[in-house]
């Protein structure tokens, strides 16, 4: 749900906080060549970049793919779902 | 079977009447599974027309559960919050693509996709081999599956078809 912001400070800080990220979980299924494809075509990221995270995802079990506020990595999640990558978010930071 | 090729925004595959009746079956038994998920969800009618108001807990199936992922790990309230508001739109979405492919294997065995319907293709392949691999008891890199050999060499066509599509958008 959005929330109604009080300030364009507010606004301003929340976007310089950017405490959410997006994390793609390594599965058995998906190709490597698709997963790598979903990264250029969805994220808009170069070749270079997507083949790095999905590499990231294959070897280390996950990546972090995008960052940011809350709602919007909450769309990226569902958009992952949507092409069958296994998504989630969480706060940044340990 | 010759598969994906691309001219230009067309993207082309030839199936023999064998491939095309099995996974037109395939994306029929998808959507089944899917819109029988969706209405166990106990829906509100309003709620149901703005496309909210879905189940609050992961599916026990585990194909369903792998289709409809909790979008928050270690947070059951936020994870169950967020199915309910988004569920039942992930699950018409994957039935719109289950359909368009449905529709893209009546032409006969030739079989035309525009972009849209590269993409319903892509997610759809992708939906149809995260099913068998559960199924397969496919779980971690590596996992050959265990099960029915007729199921397996599906689960290996599907992914040979769905890398000569991915290949052909290069």
């Amino acid at each position: 749900m959005s929330q109604t912001l009080e300030s364009p400070v507010e606004e301003l800080q929340q976007l310089a906080d950017q405490p959410w990220v997006t994390i793609v979980w390594n599965d058995p299924v998906n190709l490597m060549t698709y997963v790598s494809y979903v990264f250029r075509s969805y994220f808009g990221h170069s070749r270079e970049e997507a083949e790095r995270l999905m590499l990231l995802v294959h070897h280390e079990g996950r990546a972090v793919v995008a960052s940011g506020g809350r709602e919007e990595m909450e769309r990226h999640v569902e958009a992952m779902h949507d092409f069958g990558l296994w998504a989630t978010l969480a706060k940044e930071g340990p | 079977m010759i598969p994906f090729t691309r001219d230009g925004q067309v993207v082309t595959a030839r199936l023999v009447p064998g491939e095309s009746a099995m996974l037109a079956s395939l994306a029929g038994q998808l959507i089944e599974m899917l819109e029988e998920r969706a209405a166990e969800s106990p829906t509100d009618l309003l709620l149901a027309q703005l496309g909210i108001g879905g189940a609050s807990a992961p599916p026990l199936d585990p194909a369903l559960a792998r289709l409809l992922p909790d979008a928050y790990r270690g947070d059951d309230t936020a994870a169950s919050e967020h199915r309910q508001l988004t569920e039942l739109g992930l699950v018409d979405r994957k039935v719109a693509n289950a359909r368009a492919v449905i529709e893209s294997l009546e032409g006969g065995t030739l079989v035309t996709l525009d972009p849209a319907g590269v993409q319903s293709w892509l997610r759809h392949l992708t939906d149809l081999r995260l099913v068998l691999a559960a199924r397969l008891q496919i779980e971690d890199d590596g996992d050959e599956g265990t099960g029915d050999d007729r199921m397996l060499d599906l689960y290996d066509w599907l992914g040979y078809l769905q890398g000569t599509l991915v290949e052909c958008l290069e």
